[in-house]
């Protein structure tokens, strides 16, 4: 049997801007420090991060709710592996945040150990660029 | 008829812009509200959501589908994305169509969003892959390749004038003048402009060109039933087709579209259309480049083969002409969001048969049109017929708008950002895809590159159909069987097509231009494969030049494609020399 082989790429990278949602959400996230939802009346139902529409009911929002800072642990799971397999010394501890008035959790780090249930802050960090990292994590209260 | 009638009752669009602030989702968003507002409904009266969107790779989205449903009212609906490439905007409404047709759902709602402008550095990386892996993308594709070769096969074959075709292009960017959602309306737009235009893989201009857009369309379909509670002026879909023709593309008939008229005849069949040039009264043909819009009224059988473009010169295909064409603006001059391009092409339709269309109206008010939509590998053609109520017999008094008063398009976005505005966006992100493939060119195509090292050209043959196949494969995909036999043919050819190329993919100008060419190897069937021409003028090129391989040198050979360095004129009288050895072998 012969082997032949051809390689190839997909010559392509993204940028992606956050949206208009996702841009209320990071723009309070770095000049307020205050976390920015929207809240659809009719379903009552509180998106976080900001959306512009409800997914249930397609009507317009406006992300003029803040909700938290404080939140409760929904999930947590321990990373002790990377992406490509190598170890993650010290692991990473990934939590579901969901901030209070939210009906949606945040993905984010935990910074220190809470269970399912427990309450958390957030941690910014001093110098922020609207990123999803300018909130370094929660910690335990 | 086939299946329960089924019925447009309502449409909305976004604007096409070149870089829209809001994501996919919010784009879908705006458009499906967009519709659900001018048919003055809510999310919870819609059962279930047929949604489409192009390739994946242009948002580096793998499940694109899913990730759009959100925005497109998909939450806890049944919910199906399909996808045919540039046909995936007039096939998400036959997906619709059958969804109702078959009972499965009273009411659909109907998405099409593209987002292209995220995708770095050009959407065309994204498309290199349509090319085949093993024998075409060594050779540095660009997609215009595939336009140009086909709009210059087209022009040759039946003589056409540029200029006709250019007519296209000036004809749909002063329709989208009046079009409130339009990227590139230009009222006054002339030939010579689109003549003037940058060549960029001749005979392909910049202005042949539809533009790189960003965008969504949604329309609403009702049963019967539905519809008649629904809204006053349902816009009936009256026929649904479509068509694949070979993904061996250079074996296909580049000059006309086989597969448009094979989808055509299948809409019209179901439509009981029988003379289209009298039962259609306004068209929306696919114009991502604007021979094909021409390319494709034949195929939809409304003008003869290599007649559109004398009859586009003509003023035929005006809003105001014999048969309006593209009335809309068309890609050309709306925008080009993929897949969400084909459904405007519905959306259009259901206004115009509606007497809604405000500045772009039909004069008359059209009964019956049809849309159409073509893509994949540029081989699959999706047609949709669609006939207002007095198509059916009830026939309005005056010709004036049959849905009430007229509403303009109702419009929620997007926010258009500059290329400024894009750069420094707050919050944004850039993610590679870093992503590296090794294929395997399987048994057919690995002895064909086998040959190569040894300077051979090899064919398989189908005693079926008769064919000798050059790509060889292991089957004749037309008989469906295995190919009976290997066959070795001599390294000369004739040029079928081929076009002077002006850029790299990602739209840098060449220093020196490129010659990509369709040749077809001497005892072969059906068209040829893709490769490059050298050692000639680009102006001394002619379809149908003799021309034969010049193979690299035996070290440097690889087996690849690009074992042939490329395909150089033969003399006109080939066999002198050999003619002059055999005579000089007998001289005793």
């Amino acid at each position: 049997m012969t082997v032949r082989r051809i390689e190839g790429e997909l010559p392509v990278a993204f940028r992606y801007t956050p949206g208009v949602g996702n841009t209320a959400f990071f723009e309070a996230l770095r000049d307020r420090g205050t976390f920015l939802g929207s809240r659809c009346a009719d379903c009552g139902v509180t998106y976080l991060p900001a959306r512009i529409f409800c997914e249930r009911c397609l009507a317009g929002l406006v992300p003029d709710t803040e909700c938290g800072p404080d939140g409760t642990v929904e999930s947590w799971t321990v990373a002790r592996q990377d992406v490509d397999g190598s170890p993650l010394d010290p692991p990473v501890t990934f939590a579901l945040v969901r901030l209070d008035g939210a009906d949606t959790v945040l993905l984010h780090r935990l910074l220190g150990t809470a269970d399912i249930g427990e309450r958390v802050r957030p941690v910014l960090r001093p110098e922020r660029t609207a990123s999803i990292l300018d909130l370094e994590g929660f910690e335990p209260i | 008829m086939t299946g329960r009638r089924v019925a447009v009752v309502g449409a909305g669009m976004t604007r096409f812009v070149r870089r829209a602030q809001e994501t996919g989702k919010e784009l879908a968003f705006q458009a499906s509200r967009a519709a659900l507002d001018a048919a003055e409904m809510k999310l919870d009266q819609v059962d279930a959501v047929c949604l489409t969107s192009a390739p994946d790779a242009f948002d580096g989205v793998h499940r694109k589908g899913d990730y759009l449903a959100d925005g497109a009212g998909g939450w806890s609906k049944p919910f199906i994305r399909t996808y045919v490439g540039g046909g995936s905007g007039v096939f998400t409404a036959i997906q619709g169509w059958y969804t109702v047709a078959s009972g499965q759902a009273d009411v659909v709602l109907c998405v099409a969003e593209e987002k292209m402008s995220s995708c770095q550095p050009h959407p065309q990386g994204a498309f290199l892959t349509i090319f085949d892996n093993i024998l075409e993308r060594p050779l540095g594709p660009n997609l215009l390749w595939i336009f140009a070769l086909e709009m210059n096969r087209y022009m040759q074959r039946y003589g056409l004038e540029k200029r006709d075709i250019a007519a296209v292009a000036v004809k749909n960017k002063r329709n989208a003048a009046d079009h409130p959602a339009a990227l590139l309306g230009q009222a006054d737009i002339s030939v010579d402009d689109v003549l003037a235009s940058e060549v960029l893989a001749w005979p392909v201009q910049r202005l042949d060109v539809s533009p790189i857009s960003d965008g969504a369309v949604a329309i609403i379909m009702a049963s019967e039933d539905a519809a008649r509670q629904l809204t006053a002026a349902p816009v009936w879909i009256e026929g649904v087709g479509w068509n694949l023709d070979s993904t061996y593309w250079t074996n296909r008939d580049l000059a006309y579209p086989e597969y448009v008229e094979n989808a055509a005849r299948m809409a019209y069949e179901m439509a009981g259309i029988t003379e289209p040039r009298k039962q259609i009264h306004v068209a929306e043909p696919y114009d991502p480049f604007d021979y094909k819009e021409l390319h494709h009224l034949e195929g939809l059988l409304l003008f003869d083969k290599g007649k559109a473009p004398e009859a586009a010169a003509a003023g035929v295909t005006a809003r105001d002409g014999d048969l309006p064409c593209c009335p809309s603006g068309g890609l050309l001059g709306v925008g080009n969001p993929i897949a969400a391009a084909g459904l405007m092409k519905i959306a259009e339709l259901f206004w115009q048969l509606r007497g809604e269309a405000g500045a772009r109206q039909v004069p008359g008010t059209p009964e019956r049109g049809v849309a159409q939509a073509w893509g994949d590998l540029m081989q699959v053609g999706t047609v949709v017929v669609m006939g207002s109520d007095r198509a059916g017999g009830l026939r309005g008094s005056d010709g004036g708008s049959v849905g009430g008063p007229t509403q303009p398009i109702t419009m929620l976005g997007p926010t258009s950002l500059s290329d400024a505005q894009f750069r420094s966006a707050a919050g944004a992100v850039d993610t590679p895809l870093d992503v590296r493939y090794a294929w395997d060119p399987g048994d057919a195509v690995g002895a064909f590159l086998d040959g190569f090292r040894d300077g051979r050209i090899l064919a398989t043959t189908c005693t079926s159909c008769g064919r000798t196949l050059v790509p060889p494969r292991a089957f004749c995909e037309r008989c469906f069987r295995s190919t009976d036999a290997w066959m070795e043919l001599a390294a000369i050819g004739t040029v079928e097509t081929f076009s002077i190329c002006h850029v790299t993919w990602d739209m840098r100008p060449l220093d020196e231009p490129e010659l990509p060419a369709v040749i077809r190897i001497d005892g072969s069937s059906n068209g040829g494969f893709l490769h490059k021409l050298g050692e000639v003028a680009p102006d001394d090129v002619r379809i149908g030049m003799a021309v034969e391989a010049v193979w690299r040198p035996l070290d440097d050979r690889t087996g690849s494609i690009l074992d042939i360095a490329y395909f150089r004129p033969r003399d006109p009288a080939p066999d002198r020399e050999l003619v002059a050895a055999a005579a000089a072998e007998m001289t005793p």
